[in-house]
């Protein structure tokens, strides 16, 4: 996202940060940004994402991938949703790696991805999105339910470092 | 970024400070490239459209023809309104003719607003009884008026519209064929 800022080409054009721009096209705003960043990008977005739908999908991994930064009574979703307090902030995406996304099926079995939010109608959006993307959605619960997928996802990338998936793994409901 | 939307919202019904950060919570902002669409036939139309900047039209095809039923430039207000307030699918397409900067009132936002902003009400019945004044004089003049005074009508009230939309919109938007409108442009400019 920084490095497309908008180019000066005359003294007339104003330098506008590419998420500024994008967002406010935007009708669902996905912040595929690191946890950390969250904040800064944010701050940029505030007005432009005014109730818009806003896709949590950071995981806040501490630098030695075996916690998470966030204290346990919040979520980077709870957050951000701290950050932009008129945007419809929906967890999804965070308990799928990047690799899944090109094969959403796995062992013949199409992976599960996890939705979290408060708003019905984001929730609802969110789903159609992942279903478009190839995975299975599934509303998990409210916004402080993000707590519980973020950890998840810190374990499947324990899980993964040790029994070496090749991040290529995901979760599935059996039922 | 909500500067037209506040400044006509104020000419009717004057809000204070506060009440305009309340209203503004609850208020999308979004922009569109040109030829993008803000609602296609068939999707249920879930905003009222309120125009900062560009330039929009509302049409309906039939046989692969359109027919341009509305146009909307800065301050105007474009939406489906039968779908908004149905949530049946929407009869017309509305896309943008230039790169546009709106602000939206979502049906969800509308709810709320009417239940927690007594202003808000007088705004919305302000501007639905606007918007049906106009319809009926576009109805009445489509009846009555010969296509000439039409044209001039239309020309006189909407100049901004004739500088800035493409001649054979504004013929669809009359009934007309370009042929037809060009004709009778001639027809206006010998006579003066
Ligand atoms: N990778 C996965 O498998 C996976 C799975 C689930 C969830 N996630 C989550 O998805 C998010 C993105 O993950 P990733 O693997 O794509 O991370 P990444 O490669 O480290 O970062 C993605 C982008 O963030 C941008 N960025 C960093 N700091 C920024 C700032 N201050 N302002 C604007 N942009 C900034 C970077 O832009 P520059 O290139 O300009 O530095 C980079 O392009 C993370 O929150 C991660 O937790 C990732």
């Amino acid at each position: 996202m920084r490095k497309s800022k908008a180019t000066i080409l005359s003294a007339n054009l104003e330098a506008i940060d590419c998420s500024v721009e994008a967002s406010w096209e935007a009708d669902i705003i996905i912040v595929a940004v690191p946890f950390e960043a969250e904040k800064d990008v944010a701050r940029k977005i505030q007005e432009v994402a005014n109730q818009k739908i806003v896709i949590s999908i950071s995981n806040p991994l501490n630098s030695t991938y075996d916690g998470l930064v966030t204290a346990p009574d919040t979520s980077a979703a709870e957050e951000l949703q701290k950050l932009l307090p008129n945007a419809k902030v929906v967890k999804a995406f965070n308990t799928t790696f990047a690799a899944d996304f090109s094969s959403p099926l796995i062992d013949g079995k199409q992976v599960d991805a996890f939705i979290a939010g408060n708003d019905e109608s984001a929730l609802q959006t969110a789903a159609e999105l992942v279903s478009t993307v190839g995975f299975n959605p599934l509303v998990a619960g409210d916004l402080t339910v993000s707590r519980t997928l973020e950890n998840m996802q810190l374990l499947l990338i324990q899980l993964n470092m040790k029994y070496n998936y090749n991040w290529l793994a995901g979760w599935k409901i059996l039922h | 970024m909500y500067n037209l939307f506040f400044q006509k919202y104020n000419e009717k019904v004057p809000l204070s400070d506060e009440e305009q950060e309340q209203i503004k919570k609850y208020l999308t902002p979004k922009k569109l490239r040109k030829k993008q669409y803000l609602l296609q036939e068939g999707d249920v139309c879930k905003v009222i459209a309120f125009v900062e900047n560009g330039a929009l039209r509302e049409y309906a095809v039939e046989n692969g023809k359109e027919h341009i039923i509305q146009f909307a430039l800065e301050g105007w207000t474009i939406s489906d309104l039968f779908s908004f307030f149905t949530g049946e699918p929407a009869t017309y397409h509305i896309d943008a003719l230039e790169d546009t900067e709106l602000v939206l009132i979502t049906k969800d936002a509308h709810e709320e607003l009417l239940k927690t902003q007594p202003k808000y009400e007088t705004y919305m019945r302000l501007l639905i009884t606007n918007a049906y004044i106009a319809l009926q004089r576009r109805l009445t003049s489509n009846i009555s008026l010969p296509i000439e005074e039409r044209y001039i009508n239309f020309t006189e009230k909407y100049p901004d519209i004739v500088q800035r939309v493409p001649q054979h919109m504004i013929a669809s938007y009359m009934g007309l064929t370009p042929e037809t409108l060009s004709r009778i442009r001639k027809k206006l400019a010998n006579r003066k």
